[in-house]
């Protein structure tokens, strides 16, 4: 049996972003306690199912303004407890949660704050006018908890303009955050720059992207200050404009990995890295060339040789397309050299610690990879590990 | 660490009303006034706006690693889960912190209940989680809760442990007035159920690997693999589907490779575990794989799979292909190799005289055993290397280099676009027999009817090889047998093997249409396992992969199925 590697759907059915199923809205009525006043679609949330989950919905005072979600065996209750205090209350205080329930195997952070913000709009309107408590909430609330749920699932924001007050809810993807942008590396676009009011930094750093200056070489052609580049540029890759590759040299090495099986099976690939590392748009190199100069890459082999080894522009290959496209897609990787003082030395101590590699000294002191390797080779007390 | 437990709370719940019981860890506090509140600024001006606004509360629930803000009296109310919810999954999730657990019904045993018939107790062993440990850590909290709560009820079951237990505990907190967690150090100094809970706290934050003995008598084991393999990977958390697909890569030529001394972990098998693990770890070598292992402990392969699989889980072992002169391996990408790293003194320690990274420079270029080694080197040479290699794969310094093998007949690369469906839908067409009238296309056959028969397809066959001979300019006279070789290839990609000159030799020929056939040239087996299957010399190979090198490609990449642990990008 062959175990698919590739296959991405395994870890993405953990992490699903789920829709939202029902939104209810529940208080605690003065005489019957916790009930469910109003409920998009109707009769979604059963009332057994809801009087063994309302101690978590209709909560203690310690609880109240505090995001609370329970997961059950078929679904999820998201709820932000609300308590006012006010004398025209029966028992003084009228406490209301507004859950939106979804299915227990997705993921609900993304709709915490909405959940919040919808919340205190409510609570807003129930101080300005009474919304809520005069009895009549059903059906004043109904069709808002139903534009609401539509709108979130369909376009993903919403706007509540009704009323006195208005409000304007946004689901927002909870992303990690992207990794710290070094000097040398290269940022490539992965789609194109979204029309947008874009801050003036990256209005002036995106024309000087173009899949082959490194970060520090964009600081200086543009003009702008070295660290608001970083932020620019990790911004973009954040969103996914961007995304980050080392430097392309004549003297780099790279490998192949185990990814590269499949560009010989997904025609898909095959067709997209064939227009991509061509010479010129007319004539698309062959795929058994593409694929024997890739399987080529190995420790130990730069692109230098490859370039003598076979004949790239006989071939109609760009070599730099072809790497940046390898490199993006993980059929190869890049193989970094680090220096390592295995000597006793202090000055040098500092600098070959065995963390930077030989592109971050490089980009730091100015010097290119060819003499610093020189000077290296004479040096016996620094080596160079190649990983 | 996402992983670790903020928490763990015990909350009952019973005809008498719910009450949390125990929780670990617990600070005593001494003087709780001051600490309460700082003085208002008296002159501050209060702004009015301000109270219409909602005032932001800081929405966390946890400080330094510890639950915060959330009073006993909340928690007991919140883990007395009504009985629909009892005995399945509990997961909660207040602001930043996540609670799973499995409530448990028991059955009192003792006299009182007898009497009135209300002797069912509600038992629930809270863990409270930050909000970002993933899914697999709360599946796996969720399933040592479940099996606390099973053993809990065998106990009460047995000789009333439980009932006794929380007697105790509630007594502590009735005579302990003041609400400061001294009761908590009473029920410590007194209740053994208490201890065992500080020690599963601890088994957690410390290792991942727990090991109590509840009420000295059943003992609990579990690991937690997110937590569990840190000691060895860290930085990476390896989570248990990932495990599982290293476990069902496995393969009988694989080898194990313990991260321990065989000594240490003898002495990590408990009282109870399998005579066959011993068996097995007696016969351990790193040269061997995991058949020979089976043949010389005298145990079946899939019970030394099983066996693998568990050490590999309880990270006591990692996965290898056994070490050997042709094996080529180089650095590992993210090896931890900086000049104040640890592990440079503790490998002088292992091999005294020798330095770390000069040993391991020489692997910034793949290299074998084999290359490292020359005829009159000296065995105790070769036996400090193999000790060295060894030494670097436990500590995942390096990686295995295996070559893989992609056969590209055509220009357009892998079998020609209309065959491709075909391919992908039944895993290996090729190995159909000559014979067997199943032609690749039916664009060729459809001149005949649908329902060939043998005889048909043969007559079809010789047409065909007609018309070849026509196309191949190279060979013209290609024998017979050549042709019903390659009878099921498509034409072009016949016409592009048949300008090999190495297609003459029928010895050749004949193995590179059987391995073809076979589907070994599709990038999913390399060299090694193709050798394992079809038992065939290294030597063999290499020649076959030399003369056909113009239709079949060959790359070096580590072996995705063992090297996950080493390398997951």
């Amino acid at each position: 049996m062959i175990v698919d590697f590739s296959d991405k759907n395994y870890f993405s059915s953990l992490l699903k972003d789920g829709l939202i199923r029902c939104i209810f809205f529940c208080e605690f009525h003065h005489t019957a306690g916790p009930i469910i006043s109003c409920q998009v679609p109707e009769n979604f949330v059963s009332k057994e199912l809801f009087d063994s989950i309302s101690v978590y919905i209709i909560t203690k005072a310690e609880l109240q303004r505090s995001t609370i979600t329970v997961t059950l065996e078929d679904c999820k209750v998201l709820g932000f407890p609300i308590r006012i205090d006010n004398k025209k209350y029966e028992r003084n205080a009228f406490h209301f949660n507004l859950c939106f329930v979804c299915d227990s195997e997705t993921r609900t952070v993304q709709y915490e704050h909405v959940v919040t913000k919808f919340s205190d709009y409510l609570m807003a309107m129930e101080i300005e006018s009474r919304f809520l408590s005069t009895g009549k909430s059903n059906e004043k609330l109904t069709p808002i908890l139903k534009t609401v749920l539509e709108d979130l699932n369909t376009k993903g924001e919403c706007a509540l303009l009704e009323g006195p007050i208005a409000t304007h809810l946004k689901v927002c993807r909870i992303r990690s955050d992207p990794t710290p942008v070094l000097d040398h590396q290269v940022p490539v676009f992965m789609k194109a720059l979204p029309p947008h009011q874009w801050d003036l930094t990256t209005q002036q750093v995106t024309p000087y992207i173009d899949g082959f200056n490194h970060v520090a070489r964009i600081a200086a052609l543009s003009d702008v200050d070295n660290n608001l580049v970083k932020a620019c540029v990790q911004n973009l890759v954040y969103y996914g404009v961007v995304a980050l590759v080392p430097l392309f040299q004549y003297g780099n090495i790279y490998c192949a990995t185990w990814k590269l099986r499949s560009l010989a099976q997904d025609r898909e690939l095959q067709k997209r890295c064939l227009t991509y590392v061509s010479r010129t748009q007319r004539q698309v190199p062959c795929l058994r060339d593409v694929f024997r100069t890739y399987a080529s890459m190995s420790r130990g082999t730069t692109i230098r040789d490859l370039c003598t080894r076979f004949n790239l522009a006989n071939m109609r290959i760009n070599e730099r397309k072809l790497v940046q496209f390898g490199v993006l897609e993980g059929l190869i990787r890049r193989i970094q050299k680090y220096p390592i003082l295995v000597g006793e030395h202090t000055e040098l101590q500092k600098t070959f610690t065995g963390t930077y590699s030989v592109d971050e000294i490089c980009c730091a002191t100015g010097v290119t990879s060819q003499q610093l390797e020189d000077r290296l080779e004479r040096d016996h007390i620094v080596m160079l590990l190649c990983k | 660490m996402e992983v670790n437990p903020l928490s763990v709370i015990l909350v009952k719940s019973d005809s008498k009303g719910d009450r949390l019981l125990f929780r670990y860890p617990f600070q005593i506090q001494e003087n709780k006034e001051t600490s309460n509140r700082a003085r208002k600024n008296p002159y501050a001006l209060s702004v009015v706006e301000e109270s219409l606004q909602s005032v932001a509360v800081s929405s966390s629930n946890i400080n330094k690693g510890v639950l915060t803000g959330l009073s006993d009296e909340v928690l007991s109310s919140l883990f007395a889960v009504k009985t629909d919810l009892c005995d399945k999954k509990f997961e909660l999730k207040v602001n930043d912190v996540r609670f799973v657990s499995h409530p448990t019904l028991l059955q009192l045993q003792n006299e009182q209940s007898e009497k009135d018939d209300s002797g069912i107790m509600l038992i629930n062993i809270v863990f409270a989680l930050s909000a970002l440990a993933s899914h697999s850590v709360v599946r796996c909290y969720h399933d040592l809760s479940q099996r606390f709560g099973i053993i809990l009820r065998h106990e009460e079951k047995r000789c009333s442990f439980v009932s006794e237990q929380t007697q105790r505990m509630m007594t502590a907190h009735d005579e302990c007035t003041s609400n400061n967690g001294s009761a908590f150090q009473i029920i410590l100094e007194k209740c053994t159920l208490a201890n065992n809970i500080k020690k599963l706290y601890e088994d957690l934050s410390s290792t991942g690997l727990v090991n109590i003995i509840v009420n000295r008598w059943i003992s609990l084991t579990f690991c937690l693999p997110q937590k569990a393999h840190q000691w060895h990977l860290r930085g990476q958390t390896i989570e248990p589907e990932d495990i599982d697909r290293c476990l069902l890569a496995l393969r009988p030529y694989h080898s194990l490779l313990l991260l321990h001394p065989v000594e240490h972990i003898i002495d990590f098998t408990s009282l109870d575990s399998s005579p066959s693990l011993v068996k097995m770890l007696t016969q351990y070598s790193p040269m061997k794989n995991l058949q020979t292992l089976a043949a010389d402990s005298d145990l079946t392969l899939s019970h030394v799979f099983e066996l693998t699989a568990h050490l590999v889980y309880w990270a006591k072992a990692t996965v290898i292909f056994p070490v050997c002169a042709t094996n080529r391996y180089v650095i590992a990408s993210n090896a931890p190799l900086h000049h104040t790293s640890p592990l440079i003194e503790k490998f002088s320690k292992a091999f005294p005289g020798l330095h770390l990274i000069k040993a391991i420079h020489e692997f910034s270029v793949p290299t074998s055993l084999h290359s490292k080694l020359d005829p009159f080197s000296k065995p105790t040479l070769q036996s400090s290397l193999v000790q060295n290699i060894i030494w670097m794969l436990q500590h995942h310094l390096l990686l295995q280099l295996h070559t893989y093998i992609e056969y590209m007949p055509t220009d357009n690369g892998p079998p020609s676009l209309k065959d491709q469906k075909k391919i992908a839908k039944t895993p290996s067409p090729r190995t159909s027999s000559v014979l067997s009238a199943s032609f690749p296309d039916a664009s060729r056959t459809e001149s005949e009817s649908g329902a060939s028969t043998i005889s048909e397809a043969q007559e079809l066959m010789k047409h065909l090889n007609m018309e070849n001979a026509s196309f191949t300019s190279i060979e013209d006279d290609k024998q017979d047998y050549q042709e019903e070789l390659l009878v099921d290839f498509p034409d072009e990609e016949r016409n592009e093997i048949f300008k090999i000159p190495a297609t003459n030799t029928p010895e050749d020929l004949k193995l590179f249409a059987r391995l073809c056939r076979k589907g070994y040239f599709e990038g999913s087996h390399h060299i090694e396992e193709i050798m394992y299957l079809e038992n065939l010399r290294r030597s063999q190979l290499t020649q076959l992969l030399d003369k056909f090198r113009e239709i079949l490609i060959t790359y070096d990449s580590e072996d995705p199925a063992i090297a996950m642990f080493s390398c997951t990008t």
